[in-house]
Parts: structure tokens; C-alpha cells; sequence
């Protein structure tokens, strides 16, 4: 019986070109990568594992256009739970079509990968409109986020320029990950510096979200009511951290 | 009274404005607060289904004019309330800090006298850029009958000006709004169109009609708008289906505000923006569009014999007036079908929505159907039954 065989990578995007650099050397066809966080090793599985190579995987990402990086950092950063083959495959045929690659979208990489890449910028996107910000009593912005994919770099770059003058924290519950911003500066975390439940908030707050609960209230027009409507743009996933949403989800079965 | 009271009473006086856009804008930033997005960004939904991006309000609504639609009217007995341009500026910035908002989108009555009415939106909106410099997306209104040097003031100030045009004839005009004519408004649009530039109005300019007050026909309104478009290079016409708020013998009698036919004109001015029909080639003179079928596939079962269109085959323009494909789509299929040759298959990899394109077109000279299939009664009973009953809200923001 022929074993399956995983490919693992030390859970870093650097870790993951290494890998790929490496079996495009070899030839190989991978059937599977995944990172040593996600593997789970299973009877009639067997995993591999290539020394990283900083270098070999250096001199492949130098060979991509910024058009393709980015791409295939998009997927990277997805919870697609098979991106890392995707990945490779992208990469092997960029190296064979260059900026062609957008076109040839009949590969099934390149379908799937430009389809999963263009739904983490869809995330981004709507999470620089939903994501919401408490004043706390030190002066800092406080958010908490809970996305599907990994968005939270792509998102902090947004509101490095947007909120350039002002030291904000956003927190990806979920990943427990936070990005410090100070200065032009941001910084991520993974451990609990801030304890979420020990936060004070500025004394005006809560007058801020009242004013603003109650304008959401009321610029909607009542002969027009359409709340299927609105649950399908903005899904009742995101309701928990949306200020104004919160007493809805509050009464709603979670 | 209180700022809690203020807000709750000139948002609910702003909200028949349907334009909450907050796109188009380049205008550069590096200091202060905040930058405009080129894309526009949506920040919640309302309960009517409604994009937020603005903090949508008037300065006042206690107007000195009459018209016959409006809630803010004269002559009807309702609370008052005008805003200092300190308490605007307290809100828009701290909804700005903590992400709730895209900007601000400042309408008012005219208080006074239009030039005084102009001065206090231009104090506000200079408070907002100077003092608090907020770098923020702002849309503003201009005011009928306002000076010219007050328009060329606030147009420096702001992403975005529009004045509303309201009706598509001036007979329609003369009628529900006395105090107001067209020439007051196509006055304004043109100074605006002649001096736009990244430091006036980067935004460009938009307007609204309110659809169904009035007998003029869905012909008349996108032709007004076509108008519109081509003389003063607007970005957006806004349409606006009309709430019974008063009791007029001059206002229909309704209780349902038309929405379906709303959604048609959207569909329809999208079809002469990006799509490159005109007015004419959507409808005959004084019709009203089918509320069954959309405007594209209303035109394709009309001109049938221009089908079905060979995807590997015909020009850019041509690949736009099949029904289900956009100029997304129709890009994606001339880049692609340079390297292969596209069929079905490829079609759904490539995302193209095949759901209504597929009576349309032949891939490699296969049709989707049997071939005795392509006639009028298969394709629209098909497409009558798949339109979705309920009808869906187009995104009000570009
Ligand atoms: S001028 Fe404007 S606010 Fe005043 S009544 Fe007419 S539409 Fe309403």
C-alpha cells in the first residue's frame, strides 16, 4: 500500500517558500504540505521535512513578480485548509508563465488561487468598514476582530494611515494576536499583554456610542425596512463586535 | 437641547437623501486625521439594508421654502432643531476615530437665506479641515440660490458637492417645489464641472431625483439623467423612490414607496454609465421599464437577433450587452481567451455567473441548450421564473 506523504513546514511563510523551493528542485509532486501547528499524523500517513534553506528560498521569491508575491501571500494568509499546495503549484506555473499566469485561469491553481486570494482582499476590504474602535482611559484605540482569515496585517496597513496620529490596538480574538500601533510603528504580539477584561474605558464612551446607536437607529427608513437585506451584507458572524449590532446579537441565539 | 436630541432629529430629516457614496476621492494626505479611500468603504447596514458610510445629517431643518415632498417643509409642524459647527465637529471626529464612519455628508435647510445657510456649512466643514484637521472623506451640499464665491469656498473644502435636482421636468418642479427651478441647479452643477480639479471637489458631483411623485415617465427620468451626465460630468445620479410623508392634493396617493421601479432605473443608468447603452436604445418615448425583467434582458429578448454571441469571438462592447456579464467579466474573457480557447467549463472557473449569460451566448459554437432551444418564449419564461421575487437593493455607494 503506498503511504500518503505530508510535507511540513516550521508555520511561517519564509519556512513555506523553503519547502516549495525545495521539492521544485526535486521534482516533486507534492499531495499534500501542511504547517507543523496543522498536521496530525494519521496510521497510514508519513510526513517529510527539508532543513529551512533561507537562501534557496531568498533566490525563488526573487524570481516572482510583486504582482505574484502578493498573490500568493493573499492565499497564505486564507484558512484554506489545502493554500499550501495551491501555493506551490502557483508558484511552479509563474515560473513558467510569469504575469501570464493571471490569464491562465483554465489551471486549477490559478482558478482556486486567484479565488481565494481575491476572498482574503474581500475580508480586508470589508473589515476596514466593520471593524470598531473603543476609546480607552489611557488614550488608546482598542478594537477586537474575529475574521475568517488571517487579515490583521493586511487590515493594520489600512488604519497605519488612517489613524496615523492616534495609538491604537487591534485584537484578533480568535488567533489571539495583537498589532500595537505607536507612532508609524506597529508591532505584533501573540501573548496577553493587554487583559481584555481589565481594560477601562474614557469616561465619554459611553455618550459616544449612545449618539451613535442612536443615529444608526434612526436614519433607517421605516417603509423601507429590509432586514434579510441587511443581514446578508453585513452577516450576523461579524454582529458581536459591531457596536451598534451588539443588543441585537445580545437577544439573538448565538 | 441636548446634542443626543439634535442628532436623533437632523438625522432623521437627512435620511430620504439616498447617496451615502464615499468613493472617487484622490485628495492626498499625510497630516492630521484620516485619508479618503479610493474605493469607498462601506461601514455598517442599516435596518432598511442601507450602506453607512457617511454620518449623514443636516445642519438645520428649520427651511424657509415650502416644497410640497419634504418633511422638513415649512408649513409642517414638527420639532427643530440647527447644529453649531462645534457639535458637528465633536461627532464626526470621534465617530471617525473609532471607525463608525467613512466621513461626513452635511446637508441642510435653508435657514435665513441661502448665502447664510452656505456660510454656516462652509464654517463647519472649515472647523472640521482646519482646526480639527480631519483629512476625512466630506460631502457637502451646496444650497440653491447660494453665491458663486461661496460655491468656489466650500468646493475647496470638500471631497464632494452636489446640488439635487429633485424632478426630471421643470413643469414637475414648478409644481412641488416653487421656490426652487432648474436653471438654479444646472447653475451651480456648472460652475462646479467647470472648476473641478484635485484641490475642488476631487470627488466629483452627484444629484437626485425623487422617483414617482410626479407623472413623469421612467423614458423621461433616465433621459434627464443621461442629460445630466453628459452636460456637467456627474459621478452618480441618486434615485430616490418617494415616501408619503405629506398630505398634498399635489402628491400622489400612495402608501408603498416604488422601490422595484427604483432598482429598474439604477439598473438602467448602470447600463448607460459602464455599459454603453443610451437612453433610446433602453426605452420608448414616455415607457415605463418592465418591472418583471431587468432592463439588459429586457433589450436582449428585444433584439434577439444580435444572439447568441460567440464568447471566444466578439468585441468588448459586444460581450457587455449580454445579460450576466460586466466589464469585469468581459476584460477577464478577452485576456483569457488570447491564451486558450473557453468553454462552459472555463466560463465558471473563471467566475463569470453563468445563471444568466448562458441563454445568451455559444462557447466554441456550442450552445448551453439544445440548440431549438434559442427562441424567445424558452429564454424568458426561464428568466421569469429565476428573478428572484423579492427585489434586491443595488449598492448604493459606487
Ligand atoms: S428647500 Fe430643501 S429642506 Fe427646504 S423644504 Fe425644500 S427640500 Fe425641504
Amino acid at each position: 500500500m503506498n503511504r500518503v506523504v505530508t510535507y511540513i513546514y516550521d508555520d511561517t511563510f519564509i519556512d513555506l517558500i523553503s519547502l516549495i523551493a525545495k521539492l521544485i528542485i526535486n521534482k516533486a509532486r507534492p499531495y499534500s504540505i501542511q504547517s507543523k501547528k496543522n498536521y496530525v499524523a494519521t496510521l497510514f500517513s508519513e510526513y517529510k521535512e527539508y532543513e529551512f534553506d533561507p537562501k534557496i528560498a531568498k533566490k525563488l521569491l526573487n524570481k516572482l513578480s510583486h504582482k505574484i508575491k502578493k498573490t500568493i501571500i493573499n492565499i497564505y494568509l486564507s484558512n484554506n485548509k489545502s493554500k499550501e499546495v495551491v501555493i506551490y503549484y502557483f508558484i511552479k506555473n509563474s515560473l513558467k508563465y510569469k504575469d501570464d499566469i493571471f490569464q491562465m485561469r483554465n489551471l486549477k491553481c490559478v482558478h482556486e488561487g486567484l479565488k481565494i486570494s481575491k476572498n482574503v482582499t474581500r475580508e480586508t476590504h470589508k473589515f476596514k468598514g466593520f471593524t470598531r474602535f473603543k476609546l480607552l482611559n489611557n488614550d488608546v484605540l482598542y478594537a477586537e476582530i474575529s475574521p475568517t482569515n488571517d487579515i490583521i496585517f493586511l487590515l493594520s496597513k489600512h488604519f497605519k494611515v488612517r489613524l496615523r496620529n492616534e495609538k491604537w490596538v487591534i485584537k484578533d480574538v480568535e488567533r489571539n494576536i495583537y498589532c500595537i500601533y505607536e507612532k508609524g510603528k506597529t508591532y505584533y504580539v501573540n501573548d496577553n499583554v493587554l487583559e481584555a477584561n481589565k481594560l477601562e474605558f474614557d469616561e465619554n464612551e459611553n455618550q459616544i456610542e449612545k449618539l451613535w446607536k442612536n443615529f444608526f437607529n434612526t436614519i433607517s427608513i421605516k417603509e423601507r425596512e429590509n432586514k434579510k437585506h441587511q443581514m446578508s451584507l453585513m452577516p450576523k458572524k461579524h454582529w458581536k463586535y459591531i457596536v451598534e449590532m451588539e443588543d441585537v446579537y445580545e437577544k439573538s441565539d448565538k | 437641547m441636548d446634542v443626543q436630541e439634535k442628532l436623533q432629529i437632523l438625522a432623521d430629516s437627512a435620511k430620504y437623501d439616498a447617496s451615502c457614496s464615499s468613493s472617487g476621492s484622490k485628495r492626498a494626505s499625510k497630516k492630521g486625521l484620516g485619508n479618503a479611500s479610493i474605493s469607498g468603504i462601506c461601514h455598517s447596514y442599516s435596518n432598511d439594508g442601507r450602506c453607512i458610510s457617511l454620518l449623514k445629517i443636516l445642519l438645520t431643518n428649520a427651511c424657509i421654502y415650502d416644497c410640497e415632498y419634504c418633511i422638513n417643509r415649512r408649513s409642517n409642524n414638527i420639532k427643530r432643531a440647527t447644529f453649531t459647527p462645534e457639535e458637528i465637529c465633536y461627532i464626526t471626529i470621534n465617530f471617525y476615530k473609532r471607525n463608525y464612519i467613512e466621513g461626513l455628508f452635511l446637508s441642510s435647510a435653508v435657514i435665513k437665506n441661502p448665502d447664510y445657510t452656505m456660510d454656516l456649512i462652509i464654517n463647519t466643514v472649515s472647523l472640521l479641515r482646519n482646526k480639527y484637521n480631519f483629512n476625512g472623506y466630506i460631502h457637502a451640499k451646496a444650497i440653491l440660490g447660494a453665491s458663486p464665491s461661496s460655491i468656489k469656498k466650500l468646493g475647496q473644502l470638500v471631497d464632494r458637492l452636489s446640488a439635487n435636482i429633485e424632478l426630471p421636468s421643470e413643469a414637475s418642479i414648478k409644481l412641488l417645489a416653487p421656490d426652487k427651478n432648474e436653471k438654479s441647479v444646472t447653475k451651480i452643477m456648472k460652475q462646479i464641472k467647470e472648476n473641478k480639479n484635485k484641490n475642488f471637489v476631487p470627488a466629483g458631483q452627484s444629484t437626485q431625483m425623487i422617483i414617482g411623485a410626479t407623472n413623469d415617465s421612467d423614458y423621461d427620468i433616465i433621459n434627464k439623467s443621461s442629460q445630466l451626465y453628459q452636460n456637467y460630468s456627474l459621478k452618480r445620479v441618486f434615485y430616490s423612490a418617494y415616501m408619503p410623508i405629506n398630505q398634498s392634493p399635489l402628491l400622489p396617493m400612495v402608501t408603498i414607496p416604488p422601490l422595484k421601479r427604483e432598482h429598474r432605473l439604477y439598473q438602467a443608468d448602470w447600463l448607460m454609465r459602464f455599459y454603453g447603452f443610451k437612453a433610446k436604445d433602453l426605452l420608448e418615448k414616455d415607457d415605463n421599464f418592465n418591472l418583471l425583467l431587468d432592463p439588459k434582458i429586457t433589450w436582449a429578448l428585444k433584439n434577439l437577433s444580435e444572439f447568441p454571441k460567440e464568447i471566444n469571438k466578439v468585441n468588448y462592447y459586444e460581450l457587455l450587452k449580454i445579460p450576466g456579464i460586466g466589464p469585469t467579466s468581459a476584460k477577464r474573457i478577452i485576456k483569457c481567451r488570447k491564451k486558450f480557447k473557453i468553454t462552459f467549463l472555463d466560463l465558471k472557473k473563471m467566475g463569470v455567473v453563468l445563471k444568466r449569460a448562458k441563454y445568451f451566448i455559444t462557447c466554441d459554437n456550442q450552445y448551453y441548450f439544445k440548440r431549438d432551444n434559442f427562441n424567445k418564449n424558452f429564454i424568458e419564461k426561464k428568466l421569469i421564473l429565476e428573478e428572484k421575487p423579492q427585489y434586491e437593493q443595488m449598492r448604493l455607494f459606487e
